[in-house]
């Protein structure tokens, strides 16, 4: 696990910490930078990293409609158009 | 007068232009709110009628999609939440292990792939319906981010609330989803029974 680093087992504990952060692209650069540098050193952090990426994408893609039911964009038209401002 | 009613008309354009495009992402937020058909379209409906009255104050150039969710966000509140009568759970699921799922799915593993496929072969009913089981506190945020791709800050001021709260009711929220995520796998006999090897 990341032998060429000093504290190579600090360095999982924070990438594990910040890991959904780090998903998330909320984290400083410097931060950032640290993590997938730990990452591409330490294949069991990345596994962890992979599979909440994985989860995180599959939520996505699975929880989002991609039909509106008939009828309904022409209602709101409908709704708008009768309403003053 | 012929002034005021041209400007009345941009607006309208303008209005349609970018407020309606957003349709069906903001349907799809509030089916996952309300968690039925009747109740989205209504809060669409209202949203839309919200926004366009509002949006002569909507500041042209700034976040047009987090303003919308606001609305949206805020009439669900309202209107909705009363109607639907949702037991409002501030405390939130708590003793779920950090890595809850991956540990789960990794002890089935054979291959290194196996764990992920598990998720794939969910069906999208079942993780929709898994996202909506929980509370509403928990899944505003994880549907605003996972799902809208909104921002931390961007989820802040749409639930109007502090930012360190939107994080700690994220990590909650994506915790009890990996639960639900699992029973359902369990349900549909994609994963074997519950382990409880008490592994952190």
């Amino acid at each position: 696990m990341g032998a060429t680093e000093d504290h190579p087992k600090l360095l999982c504990r924070e990438t594990l910490r910040e890991i959904e952060r780090f998903l998330d692209g909320e984290l400083d650069q410097t931060v950032e930078v640290r993590i997938q540098h730990h990452l591409s050193d330490c294949s069991p952090c990345m596994q962890r990293a992979e599979f909440r990426r994985h989860v995180k994408v599959m939520i996505s893609e699975k929880c989002t409609e991609r039909e509106v039911p008939q009828g309904l964009s022409a209602r709101i038209h409908e709704l708008l158009r009768d309403t003053d401002r | 007068m012929a002034r005021a009613a041209t400007e009345d008309q941009a607006l309208r354009e303008r209005f349609e232009r970018d407020v309606l495009p957003l349709l069906p992402s903001l349907y799809g937020a509030a089916l996952r709110m309300t968690r039925n058909p009747a109740d989205a379209e209504d809060l669409v409906q209202e949203t839309y009628l919200r926004a366009f009255r509002g949006f002569a104050g909507f500041q042209e150039g700034t976040n047009l999609k987090a303003w919308l969710y606001r609305i949206l966000t805020n009439s669900f509140i309202n209107t909705y939440r009363k109607k639907q009568r949702e037991p409002q759970t501030v405390e939130g699921p708590d003793d779920i292990d950090e890595w809850y799922l991956f540990d789960r799915l990794g002890a089935q593993a054979v291959e290194s792939s196996a764990e992920d496929e598990v998720l794939d072969q969910l069906p999208d009913e079942d993780v929709k319906r898994a996202l909506e089981s929980l509370p509403e506190n928990f899944r505003i945020p994880v549907l605003l981010a996972d799902v809208e791709g909104f921002s931390y800050k961007e989820i802040a001021e749409i639930m109007e609330t502090p930012i360190g709260t939107v994080m700690s009711r994220l990590h909650r929220g994506r915790k009890a989803l990996e639960k639900a995520l699992w029973e359902t796998a369990r349900d549909r006999g994609l994963v074997e029974g519950e382990r409880t090897d008490g592994r952190d």
